[in-house]
Parts: structure tokens; sequence; C-alpha cells
């Protein structure tokens, strides 16, 4: 056993989060999770967009538990509760003196700030790199922004799926009919944030070898640029443009989803190799397939793809998509089910390894919580806290970290520079 | 002014005896920050990604694969046989020296050939020992076999891609490994820095399903709040040379709208109810969609991006990988990176994800098959070849891959 298990992996760390909607406050989650503390910033005339709107139309309802959006929405969407766990809430008036003032004060005592504005919002609010980096050397600030730091649409707008396509990742996207597809999903944000949080740690490393922080400067189009770095390298040695194929595999074949039994149920199945082949064969029961010429090799199986695909959904047709990957993975043939939200909440496999946290919110109710995309042996995750209302925690950060008095904490919040509620 | 900023981890070194996409991905941008990384790789056949389409020049020898090519620039190529024991000595040797062991074989296939986690942070307590597989090290599915479309399926991340009418889609390429290599990087360097602080080594665990589930963003939590999210149409708008997104239905002010009648030529627009406010052009966004059309297809996709994003719209266009190189904003952040090949000659490569002082991402070709196999194995550790079993026309040897 060694005695230094069980620590928190980042426990002592303190981030100023900045950052809104997916990416920033995916990077700043994880650092949660891994003992970090973190303050997460908001105003009361603009909030995290994740809380949604202080008073939600009928066509906002989705996003609530059961559609109810409770005595305080902000504090319920599924998209707040979901990735600001373990995180603190404190309300500040950036645009105000005394917001500004404080914003300082807590930057000089913070180890990391995550934002994810618009190209130069913070400048020119007065508040960027090169002030705080002034007042605090050691500070790494993350900037995360759609485009990068500089550059001629460094204030371009974005969103998820304008970063799909910028990126060149939509491109090659869809089914075989060439239409490009966006993930509806925003892939390129969660990937950015777990990619945002290696960056940070390698600015904290290089801080205690050279003692001092640094501007962390990460382009969103360009992390997702590298999902397809391979036919970038193809295109400019071959000319080749690499374009849409649905589901199927340059190399694997057959690779697809099959259809199961059920509403809408589907199983994914690659084959990689002649005895993956002869094992998928002789699991649907068609053992004389696997000496058939036209599907000896990868090659006549890709050639022959389609027919393939038909035997295949003949069989899955009538049965699990669990018990195709039961049935097929105990014989070596990789395939899973093509699992729903509802669905893999419930999975067993990832039930055992303790993926989930279980969290009690105390206005959103219990729930599952998504965690790490790693586990530590020696550096379990941090027991979970609930995300926070708006400003739940004004007092504790203004009076424990900065020492303020009971009675500035009121005027503060009397002339609303910090609240709970918001203003519109 | 970008400059390869490698001293970031130059003190770091690392084996690297995982094999396809995910583990190589994650220490080629350990590579690229300046890690010592030798790449252990099967004798004859290599790395399975060298055998992957596409090729570079037309034949499929293991010097070839474009996607080999990508993932490995920085390293340091050596051929061993952790199933051979003299060869399984050599490994526990490097094993000795090195920080960071990252692998992708089945969970506990290496620990019945003595290479598991525990017998080598015995000899090397510092040791960070990254296990990158489908499905983790524990649970139910841990010896089943994946893939970059398993992974997606298995982790909920395909099930809401795609259309409605159609079956459920994967991200393209190999999207879902690379944010699994993404992870394991990420978590190297949170195992770093933990070492660095508290200063012991450990192993970490990466699953591909969980990448997936992280990834996922809100189809889990939707489902439990009693919403399912499904597959739905696309908002992308032909242009004269590709596709768009106009991005009208979202964000837009009063004011832009305005513009934007006058600029597709329908100013009768600017009072039509369907349209004049963000709701009214939610709730009609096919109809909007199909006025914008009209104007999009007879423009170039980047000139509707350039003169509806100066509206300040959230408009998109899909570049495919000939735009990116040529993009205004990535050519002037001089993302991509030329490396010269003696084989291929030219070859762009994506450079750095995230840039501290400016730093590049540093790149050298990926190695030929065994390259290093002198360097590493007989000048470092002291074999010849022989004691290895290995012969030296293991060493860059152009193999046809056994799929072919």
């Amino acid at each position: 056993m060694n005695p230094l298990s069980n620590r928190p992996a980042l426990g002592g760390l303190r981030i100023l989060d900045l950052s809104q909607v997916a990416a920033g406050p995916y990077a700043t989650m994880f650092l949660g999770f891994m003992g970090a503390e973190v303050i997460k910033i908001e105003s009361l005339s603009r909030m995290d967009i994740n809380r949604g709107k202080a008073r939600p139309s009928p066509d906002d309802l989705r996003v609530y538990p059961n559609g109810n959006p409770g005595e305080h929405p902000w504090n319920t969407t599924a998209h707040h509760v979901h990735r600001n766990i373990n995180k603190r809430s404190l309300t500040l008036d950036l645009s105000a003196k005394r917001g500004k003032e404080l914003f300082l004060e807590l930057a000089k005592v913070c180890d990391v700030l995550v934002e994810n504005y618009r190209g130069s919002v913070m400048d020119r609010l007065g508040l960027g790199y090169d002030v705080v980096s002034r007042l605090n050397p050691g500070l790494i600030y993350m900037k995360i922004s759609s485009q990068g730091a500089n550059g001629p649409e460094a204030n371009y707008g974005s969103l998820g799926s304008t970063l799909e396509q910028t990126a060149g990742l939509a491109s090659i996207t869809g089914y075989d009919d060439g239409l490009p597809l966006m993930t509806n999903l925003v892939y390129p944000d969660p990937v950015v944030g777990i990619l945002s949080f290696g960056a940070l740690m390698t600015a904290l490393r290089r801080r205690l070898k050279t003692g001092s922080g640094c501007l962390v400067d990460l382009s969103q189009r360009e992390v997702t640029t590298m999902l397809l770095g391979e036919a970038i390298l193809d295109f400019s040695v071959t000319g080749r443009i690499a374009g849409t194929m649905g589901n199927r595999h340059r190399d694997m074949a057959p690779q697809g989803v099959y259809p199961c039994s059920g509403e809408d149920m589907w199983v994914a199945i690659s084959v990689s190799s002649d005895e993956e082949w002869k094992s998928l064969c002789r699991v649907m029961g068609q053992p004389h397939l696997a000496s058939n010429s036209r599907f000896a090799d990868p090659k006549s199986r890709r050639n022959n793809h389609d027919d393939i695909d038909l035997v295949i959904s003949t069989w899955t047709k009538t049965q699990d998509h669990y018990r195709v990957m039961y049935l097929l993975q105990a014989q070596g043939v990789p395939a899973a089910p093509v699992l729903k939200g509802g669905e893999v909440v419930d999975d067993p496999h990832l039930e055992s390894r303790g993926f989930w946290d279980v969290v009690d919110h105390p206005e959103a109710g219990t729930y599952k919580q998504v965690t790490t995309p790693w586990l530590l042996s020696n550096n379990p995750r941090a027991t979970s806290t609930p995300a926070p209302g708006l400003g739940e925690h004004n007092y504790q950060v203004l009076s424990g970290l900065l020492g303020l008095s009971k009675s500035e904490i009121n005027a503060l919040a009397q002339k609303g520079v910090i609240g709970n509620t918001p203003t519109d | 002014m970008t400059t390869a900023n490698n001293n970031l981890l130059s003190d770091i070194k690392v084996l690297d005896l995982s094999q396809g996409v995910a583990g190589p991905f994650s220490t080629k941008l350990l590579a690229g920050l300046g890690a010592e990384v030798i790449k252990v790789e099967p004798p004859g056949t290599g790395d399975s990604s060298r055998s992957s389409e596409p090729f570079l020049n037309g034949s499929p020898t293991v010097e070839n694969s474009a996607l080999f090519s990508y993932i490995n620039t920085c390293k340091k190529s050596v051929t061993l046989d952790p199933a051979t024991p003299e060869q399984a000595q050599a490994i526990r040797k490097l094993a000795q020296d090195c920080d960071i062991l990252v692998e992708s074989f089945t969970p506990g296939h290496l620990d019945s050939l003595g290479l598991g986690y525990g017998d080598l942070s015995e000899e090397n307590p510092g040791l960070i020992y990254v296990s990158v597989t489908p499905f983790g090290q524990t649970g139910p599915y841990s010896q089943y076999k994946g893939s970059d479309i398993v992974a997606q399926a298995a982790g909920a991340l395909m099930y809401t891609i795609g259309l409605p009418d159609k079956e459920p889609l994967k991200v393209g390429g190999e999207s879902g490994l690379y944010a699994t290599g993404v992870s394991a990087f990420s978590a190297s360097m949170l195992a770093l820095y933990v070492r660095d602080t508290q200063g012991a080594g450990q192993h970490v665990d990466i699953s591909a399903m969980e990448v997936m589930v992280v990834s996922q963003i809100h189809s889990s939590i939707y489902a439990q709040f009693g919403r399912t999210p499904m597959r739905r149409g696309t908002n992308l708008v032909r242009a004269k040379d590709g596709w768009v997104s106009p991005g009208l239905e979202t964000g837009v002010q009063e004011s832009t709208w305005l513009k934007v009648c006058q600029l597709i030529g329908k100013p009768e627009l600017v009072d039509d109810p369907r349209f004049t406010t963000m709701e009214g052009r939610r709730a009609n966004q096919q109809d909007l969609l199909d006025v914008i059309a009209g104007w999009a297809g007879t423009k170039p996709k980047e000139e509707i991006y350039h003169t509806l994003q100066a509206l300040r719209t959230i408009t998109g266009y899909v570049a495919t990988v000939d735009d990116l190189l040529v993009s205004q904003q990535l050519v002037y952040r001089e993302f991509f990176q030329s490396i010269s090949d003696p084989v291929f000659g030219e070859v762009a490569h994506t450079g750095a994800p995230f840039r501290m002082d400016g730093s590049a991402l540093e790149l050298r070709p990926a190695p030929r098959l065994g390259d290093h196999n002198e360097e590493i194995l007989c000048q470092r550790l002291g074999y010849s070849m022989s004691d290895l079993g290995l012969t030296s026309a293991t060493k860059g040897e152009q193999v046809e891959p056994p799929f072919e």
C-alpha cells in the first residue's frame, strides 16, 4: 500500500473560473474532481449560459428535471447541474469598479484562471493577462477560444456545431451520400475540455520548474483539426480530399451499425482480421461464408460490403443489442450496443467500475453524474459536491478568502455587485 | 513567430508499448513537448497503424501509412516482442529508466509476461504506467475488443448523431480514439504533476468507452431529466462550392436581420412575421434556410462565412482538408507545420494544440520500423541484435502489411 494513497491529486490548487458553455466548464469540472478548489464567477446580468433563462418560456422547459424549473430555474438546468459540479459560485459584476477590484484581489490568490470569452473581452474589461500577471506572476491564465487569441477570425462567433465545420470534422462525418453532418453533441467541446486539463497540468509542471506562470492560448478549431490529421497529411502528399464514408472504415470490414430488436436499437460491429470474420460467421450460424472467396480478405470484404451488411442485419434484427455484443465478444469480435443516454447510466460495466457519481442536488434531485475520463490508482476522485446555486458561495469566498466583513459584503449585495437572483 | 519549445518535458522519458491510434496519439503529444519517446513495435509488421490506409505513395508498406506518419512524429522505434523472454527483459530494462510507460494490451496480458504495473513499479516506484484500452482495466467488459465505432456506440455518443430516418452515425475518421488519446495525454500530465508534488508514480486506467461517455456531454443527464435526445435534421445550406450553416436562427439581433435581408436581396422579409424574432426564425427554420439557400447557392462558402460573420452572426462553413491548409486564420496562426520527408517530400502536419509563450509542437518525421534498435538496444542497453534473437533485417525493412 502506498503511504501517499488517497490524497486529492490537486489539493491546494485554487482555480478562478470565468468560463461558460461547455469546453471551459468541462476543464474546470475535471479540476474539481481531482481536488482543486474551483471558484466559478458569473454576474447577475450575465450568468453562465448553461443556467438558462431567469424566467424560462414554455419552450425551454425540456432542460429541467422532469420539465419542472422549480423556484430557481437557473440552479436546475441539465447543463448547469451536470457541468458545474464540484465548483463554488461567486457572483461579481466585472463592469463595476468594486467588482473589478475584488476580481483582481482573487486573481492574486489563485493558481489558475480559465476563461473562454470571445477575443479580447477580458482586455476590454481591463482584466486581461497583462494586468493579472503583473499582480500574480505565478498565475496560469488559460484562454480557451474558438479561433485562438489572435488572427483575423479571433472575434468570430462560434458554436460547437460551427467549429465542427470550420475545423474540417464535418467534412469527414456523414453517410456515404457526401452530405456533411455535425454531431448534434458539440463534440469538440468535451474533447477540448479534456485537452485543456492536460494543457493546464503542463503549465503547472512548468511553473514548478520555473516558478512563473504563463498564458496558455488554446484554439478549439485547431484542437478539432487534430482529429483529422492523417487526412491532412494525405492531402498534402497525394492531393486526395477525404470525405464521408458513413460508418465504414478504411481498413476494417465489415464495419457498421446493424438493427436489433426493439425501437431504434442498434449494435456496432467492426471486424479487423480474417480470424474475427470467421468468428462472426460462426456466431451468425453461417460458417460457410467464412470460406467464400468473395469475403476472404479485407479488400474483398470492402468490395462486397453491402452483401455482408445484408447478412449481418438479417441476423441482428431479431436479437437484443446487448446479446449481440455478448455473443460476439465471447468469440473475440469487436462489438457493442449503440447505447442511448438512458441505457448508458444503467450499464453494468460502468456500474462495476464506479464510473458514475450519484449526486443529490438540493434543487434538481438525485441523478448519476459523468465523472472523469481517467482513473488514477493513488488519487481517486474527490467526493462530488452538487453544482452550486447562483451566488451560493459569495459570503464564503469574499469573507474566507478576501477577509471582507459582513457589512462590506451586505453593502456589495445592496449595490447589486453580488447577489443570488439574476437581474433579468 | 512560433518556435519549438522543447524544454517542457525534456527531462521525461516515455516507453510506448501501445499500438493503434489512442495510446500513440497521447505519446505524440508528449514527444511534441520534448519528451524522449521510445516506441516498441512488434518485429516484422510493426505497429498495427503501419498497415492502415491511406498510404502516402500508393504502395502499402510499413513506412507508408498517413495515419502512422501522423501519430508517431518525434518518436524512436525499436522492435521487441514482449512475449519473447529475452526481449521482454530488454523492455524491463527500458522501463526501469523511464518516467511514463504507455500500453494498450488486453488487461492482464503484460502481467502474464512479468511486465505489469506491479512488476515494473517495484523496480521503479516513480513509474507512471498508463493503460489505454477499449473498456478499462476492470469490470465485465475489460477483456472485450474495441475500435473507434465500438467506443462511440458503447459510450452513447453516436446514438444521437445522424439523420432521424437513418441509422446512428459515428463521428468521422478515428475521432473517438483520438479523444481517448487526448485523455491519456492529459491523465499522463496529471500523474506527472502529482509525482512532482507528492512523490510517487501510479497506474492510470483509460477506457475509451468512458472517454466517449464523457464526450456525449448531455445525453445521460437529459435522459435522467426526462428528455430523450434524438437524431435530428441538419441546418446546412448548399453554397456554390460546398456547405454553410448561416446561423441566423440563434442569437441574431433585430438590426442584423435587417442587414441580412438587404444582403440577400429580400428587403420584403424584414417585416415577415415568420422571421422577425429569434423565436420565429427558430420555429420556421426550414423556411428560413430555404430563403437563404437561394442566395447562398451562388456564393462561395468562405465568402458567406466572412460576410455573415461580419454582421456578428454565428456562421459556419464546412472546410474540407484542402480548405484548412489555406484558411486565413490557421495560416495567420502558423498552425500547420511542414516536415520535409526524404520519401514523401513536404508533408503538412497539424501543430501545437495549445501554446505557452508562443511555443510550437516539436515535429520530426515518424521513425522507420526499428530505426533506433542500434541506438537504444545496442548502444544504450549493451545488447547485440543476436543476443535478442533479432535479425538486423528487422531494421527498417519494408514489409507488406498482413492484410493485403
